[in-house]
């Protein structure tokens, strides 16, 4: 496979991860400016247990995966009460709080003559892993979709449940899903937590894949594009986040006469969208119209 | 079965409820009336738990619902239909039923048919509410594309579902036309035959005059008057509240 593709599809699997937190906290109701510095803080855990630690990748994809699932659980629970534009803002908050913290971060060490881990603004060189075990970019391709299939079917057994119902209950309407016995509160921090972790996950991945992790990378650019890879795709289905990273990245860069224009077509896009399909590509309205279609005609 | 002593609910300034005492008797119909703004949704939302009250004490047979969670008041016997129809529009007529859907006590079903929604008894009972609520071959429609009185038809279905002792029904007629209306009171007259509790908050009162056994009618948040429905209709201080006398002229019947 052609290398340039490969990177290309690789980042689209890393930012579908992002696209998915975003999704799983839209999904109860609330927009997070924030889940870049989970991506961020998942990103730093697992390049340090890998590279630092010597942990096994395994270990090392989990612990980013656990740490953003707990800073976002913080996160959570310091927004119990807020939500709409002041929950908004406060995503937006932490995750810079989150990124100051990485950026005064230094405990580095020689190894083999090589600077690793966390230098401050400067980021974490040397994350030798993929060199280490003579993974070329193909194989990693595989890696992480191998990852994001695994996750899509979790979220895909998630959304047969009574639990993402109950989700989308609380989200689209907490007082009327309160008096039906859901507790919003319990829904919203697991799935501000649950979301943390696919960040995470994604993070550290991410952190294999660069070798090279900075706080600059994780700033609210990366945040937003998330999110609005998930608006835009819709909230109908997992499948909707993923549409709208593969619209981005994968229509508009790989069409490289466009690259200059990028940022000007992707607006536009979004903008267009919200003027006609406010509630994204893949809308709830539409998912629960095609189910009970596929019903009728199966009975 | 229900009581609520001394209930007070300031907004900031606003006095909504101040100073409620009221007793709901196991299978009545009983009546909350007042002008607009006289806090009957205020007293609604306080017993079940979408604001916490200022001041005073809700019992349902005999336990403190304050110390209930809001979520867990529909487990404990509350269930309620909204003054704006509340739904959710995105889903299925079927799936606003089964979120509120409780087994009758003695009768359910173990978490692994519920988790799937596929036990077979449960399937026929919420068939059987849709039919009760003239919505038999809408289950798989989306609440939202629903017609009006189809909505509130819902609700009040939904409200069923969860086997409450208590079913607090705010203003379920605002809206309907007169068939509707008669419709609605044939209804609630049925709700009462199986032996239901019904809380009815209502403007119309040709429902509240046919359906209920007693009224309390509020003013400012505070009592005024309380009987059967033949003695509020002849209530001076009643007629006064709402269509108003030479200090109190905001009143109205909408
Ligand atoms: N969430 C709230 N915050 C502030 N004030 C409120 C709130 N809810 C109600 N109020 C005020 O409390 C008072 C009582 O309102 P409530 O909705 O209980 O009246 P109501 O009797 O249901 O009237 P209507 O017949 O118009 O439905 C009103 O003055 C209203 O403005
Ligand atoms: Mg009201």
């Amino acid at each position: 496979m052609d290398m340039y593709l490969a990177s290309v599809l690789t980042n689209m699997t890393l930012i579908a991860f992002l696209a998915l937190s975003a999704y799983l906290v839209l999904v109860v109701g609330e927009v997070s400016f924030g889940q870049q510095a989970f991506f961020g803080i998942g990103a730093y855990i697992t390049a340090s247990a890998t590279a630092l630690a010597g942990a096994h990748v395994f270990w090392g994809l989990l612990a980013g995966a656990i740490g953003g699932a707990s800073c976002a659980l913080v996160l959570g629970l310091l927004t119990i009460r807020l939500s709409g534009i002041y929950f908004a803002i406060s995503t937006l908050c932490f995750a810079e709080l989150l990124r100051f913290f990485l950026l005064h971060l230094r405990f580095t060490q020689s190894v083999d003559g090589r600077i690793i881990g966390p230098d401050g603004p400067e980021g974490f060189s040397n994350i030798r892993w993929i060199f280490e075990n003579n993974y070329q970019v193909t194989d990693f391709l595989l890696l992480a979709v191998t990852c994001l299939i695994i996750l899509l079917i979790v979220l895909f057994s998630l959304e047969r449940s009574p639990i993402m119902l109950g989700a989308r209950m609380v989200g689209n309407d907490p007082i009327l899903a309160q008096s039906q016995g859901l507790n919003p509160t319990r829904y919203r921090l697991s799935f501000i937590t649950l979301s943390g972790a696919v960040a995470g996950f994604g993070g550290g991945l991410f952190a294999l894949f660069n070798t090279h992790i900075e706080p600059a990378m994780f700033g609210v650019m990366l945040g937003i594009h998330g999110l609005a890879y998930a608006v835009i795709g819709g909230l109908g289905s997992a499948i909707g986040p993923l549409l709208g990273v593969f619209l981005d990245i994968g229509l508009l860069e790989s069409i490289r006469s466009l690259a200059a224009y990028r940022m000007i077509i992707f607006g536009g896009l979004v903008a267009l969208l919200l003027v006609f399909r406010p509630e994204g590509i893949i809308s709830p309205r539409l998912v629960s119209h095609l189910k009970s279609r596929w019903r009728n005609r199966h009975v | 079965m229900l009581e609520v002593r001394n209930l007070v609910k300031h907004f900031g300034g606003v006095r909504a409820v101040d100073g409620l005492d009221f007793k709901i008797q196991q299978g009545e119909v009983f009546g909350l009336i007042g002008p607009n703004g006289s806090g009957k949704s205020t007293t609604v939302n306080l017993v079940c738990g979408v604001f916490a009250p200022t001041d005073g004490e809700i019992l349902l047979d005999g336990i403190d619902l304050g110390a209930i969670a809001p979520h867990n008041r529909v487990d404990a016997g509350v269930a309620r239909t909204f003054q704006n129809i509340r739904l959710f529009s995105e889903l299925t007529v079927w799936q606003n039923l089964w979120v509120a859907w409780r087994d009758q006590p003695g009768q359910e079903q173990g978490w692994v048919s519920n988790w799937f929604g596929r036990s077979p008894a449960r399937r026929q009972e919420i068939q059987k509410l849709l039919e009760f609520s003239g919505l038999g071959d809408k289950a798989d429609h989306l609440a939202g594309n629903l017609a009006f009185g189809e909505q509130r038809r819902l609700e009040l279905a939904r409200a069923m579902a969860s086997k409450p002792k208590l079913i607090l029904l705010d203003e379920p007629a605002a809206g309907m036309n007169s068939a509707e209306i008669k419709d609605l009171c044939q209804r609630v007259l049925a709700m009462k035959e199986m032996g239901m509790t019904v809380l009815l908050v209502e403007h119309v009162m040709e429902l509240v005059m046919n359906v209920t056994d007693r009224i309390t009618v509020l003013n400012f948040g505070k009592p005024i008057a309380q009987g059967t429905p033949i003695e509020i209709q002849n209530n001076k201080l009643v007629q006064e509240a709402y269509f108003g006398s030479a200090e109190n002229a905001h009143g109205g019947v909408s």
